[in-house]
């Protein structure tokens, strides 16, 4: 009897032990059964499990015999600045990103708690008939603590079974539904001695809430109106062409259903008497004067004085 | 060891376990409450707030009570009223804009369709500046109330996540930490974000404290607040005091109790129920002189890379710039282990202010 004594205690402990805190990342998709030739739809989210996260990186890996990817969306993103945006490089997707302020999950009106937020979605199409599974690696997750600390991670990979599709039989198409523009955006100007020599430059990013920003565009010009056919594609930072800042700056985001905003950053305004040729004209008008002056006192002062 | 007294034992064992874990699942700090109200709808034969009608609701309006003498009145398709059919005079008085002569319809125009936004509401420092950043740009700022509370309302957003971050601003421009969430917006409806506390700024009066002698902390709450004080130590210090109505707090704390060495302090306000997260931690060394803290407030500004008083995405594109490239300089490599990488970018995420 008394050996089962500390019996209780012992399972209380078990079920009270604090559990070691570890974020998830979880590759999930919505669709269960995939044909060949059908488009399914495969979410990375990451799941703080109470832990506030303010930056990712890993890599998405997928077998390019068996499906092809046909877009990424990074749509309604908890990622705010990628440093690496989402890309395909053979069978990888390379990602990396930070949330300023850090990420504990989603809070809604519906449910009570946090959900796991999205990083990005991708879409692939089934070739051929087969198991595969699409894996996460190499991640790294940060903790919001200041000092870049690396957090716990469990990955939760993707396997799925492709079979042939039904005689007769369409294969499912992805389509994304998006109307919206990308959201109103406020690019600014800086210059810093790190980089581009201490150019000026630009700085811009754009949110789009369903399918993501696809690509920005640009154009300086002298006008208050962007000429259609001089836009031409960017990142952020931009070099500006024009380095006193007299030009109208347009920059154009689109995103990946071809919805576009477009936002103007007006020219640095200087008053006339600020502009560079005007301060030159000032300073030989001012050297001529006294020039004048000097000469009329020498000619009265030899006048009174005539030994000088 | 008695039979009884074991059973005791375990007892007492079970019950301070337990009141480990309540304490522990109390001390999560802010809580927010996220609700919706639905967005006045046009079409649904009711009129709501920002409609003059809805349909055959009229909302118990007639020619009569617009101003004219007889007649008609009707709703727009935009539910505002239709007085085309409204006799004898215009409109006594429309309350703004109503266009002259004719019979066309005063008043100002109304919602026609349903509006996505967010209402931010709670407790700042009274008369403070707070700021609001939407996927962590600047996006809107207000200044609270005499009484410490604000409200922000964010309007003509997108359904989906967005990561909202608030932070308020003292009379001495010292900034708090920013209180950070994502939450999920319908479509055609206003979520209300309540119950946000900004944690207190905090400052010290010196950088060096000769050991014995007092370091004041201080800073700004919400008015009439508690707050608690947390100095580290090998085993932390707790103090307890109050904000004025101005929300000022101040606290003498004495270092004979602390080692030498570096030390940082930081706080927490309670009111009515509710308690903010800590603030920043300030620090302070213990040593063989008093040395006075500088005044400026960039101190509080580590990892602002070109020295603008602000961690915003001009920093960031610089150090973006730099993202595993060779021979960073030390102004953009935060961590200083001699690259740019993931670290120096969560390094910044969390100093950023927008």
């Amino acid at each position: 009897m008394k050996r089962f004594i500390f019996l209780p205690f012992i399972i209380y402990s078990l079920l009270n032990a604090v559990p070691v805190l570890a974020a998830k990342l979880e590759l999930v998709s919505p669709v269960l059964e995939i044909g060949v030739g059908q488009e399914f739809q495969v979410d990375l989210m990451l799941d703080t499990e109470g832990q506030d996260i303010n930056a990712v990186e890993g890599k998405a890996v997928f077998p390019r015999n068996l499906v092809e990817l046909k877009a990424i969306y990074t749509g309604n993103s908890i990622i705010n600045f990628w440093i690496e945006q989402p890309a395909q490089k053979n069978s990888e997707i390379n990602f990396s990103g930070v949330i300023p302020g850090g990420f504990s999950g989603v809070l809604g009106p519906y449910w009570k708690g946090y959900r796991p937020g999205k990083i990005f979605s991708l879409i692939f199409a089934a070739k051929k008939e087969g198991s595969g599974v699409i894996e996460i690696r190499d991640t790294k997750v940060l903790l919001n603590d200041g000092k870049g600390t690396l957090a716990e991670v469990k990955i939760s990979n993707f396997a799925y079974s492709a079979e042939a599709p039904l005689s007769g039989a369409k294969a499912g198409q992805f389509s994304i539904k998006d109307i919206d523009p990308p959201e109103l955006f406020t690019p600014e100007i800086a210059r810093d001695p790190n980089i581009f020599d201490g150019k000026w430059f630009l700085v811009f990013a754009a949110q789009d809430k369903v399918s993501g920003i696809d690509h920005y565009e640009a154009l300086e010009t002298w006008g208050r109106e962007p000429d259609k056919n001089k836009w031409h594609v960017v990142e952020s930072p931009l070099v500006l062409k024009d380095q006193s800042r007299a030009s109208y700056i347009f920059v154009k985001a689109t995103d990946k259903a071809g919805n576009k905003r477009i936002v103007v950053v007006m020219p640095e305004f200087k008053p006339w008497y600020k502009k560079p040729i005007v301060d030159m004209i000032i300073g030989l008008i001012g050297l001529v004067v006294l020039l004048l002056v000097v000469k009329w006192l020498w000619k009265k002062l030899k006048y009174k004085w005539p030994l000088i | 060891m008695s039979l009884k007294f074991q059973y005791f034992l375990i007892f007492f064992i079970f019950a301070i376990f337990s009141v480990y874990n309540t304490v522990l699942a109390d001390s999560g700090g802010v809580s927010l409450t996220v609700t919706v109200s639905e967005a006045a709808v046009c079409g649904n034969s009711a009129v709501e707030t920002g409609e003059q009608c809805d349909g055959s609701d009229l909302g118990g309006a007639t020619c009569v009570s617009r101003g004219y003498t007889s007649g008609s009145l009707s709703c727009n398709s935009n539910c505002t009223f239709n007085v085309s059919s409204c006799t004898s005079a215009a409109p006594s008085t429309p309350s703004s804009g109503g266009g002259g002569g004719g019979g066309g319809g005063g008043g100002a125009a109304i919602i026609s369709a349903p509006s996505t936004a967010v209402v931010f509401s709670g407790r700042a420092y009274p008369k403070s500046t707070v700021t609001l950043l939407k996927d962590a740009q600047i996006a809107a700022s207000t200044i609270a109330g005499p009484d410490s509370n604000f409200q922000i309302t964010l309007s003509n957003l997108s359904a989906g996540n967005y990561i909202f971050s608030i932070y308020g601003e003292d009379k001495d421009g010292i900034r708090s930490s920013l209180f950070t969430f994502s939450v999920s917006v319908t479509s055609g409806v206003t979520t209300n974000v309540g119950g946000i506390f900004i944690a207190p700024t905090i400052a010290v009066d010196k950088s060096e404290v000769k050991k014995g002698d007092n370091v004041a902390i201080f800073g700004q709450s919400a008015a009439k607040s508690e707050l608690t004080i947390m100095v580290n130590s090998d085993e932390p210090f707790f103090a307890k005091t109050g904000s004025d109505n101005n929300g000022v707090y101040l606290y003498n704390f004495d270092t004979s109790e602390l080692d030498y060495g570096s030390h940082n302090a930081k706080s927490k306000a309670a009111l009515s129920g509710s308690i903010s997260s800590f603030s920043k931690a300030v620090g302070f060394e213990v040593g063989t002189k008093n040395v006075l803290a500088p005044k400026s407030v960039k101190k509080f500004l580590k990892d602002d890379v070109n020295s603008d008083g602000r961690i915003n995405l001009i920093d960031f594109s610089i150090v973006a710039y730099w993202y595993k490239r060779p021979s960073p300089p030390a102004k953009v490599d935060l961590n200083g282990d001699g690259k740019v990488d993931l670290i120096d970018f969560s390094i910044m995420a969390y100093y950023w202010t927008g």
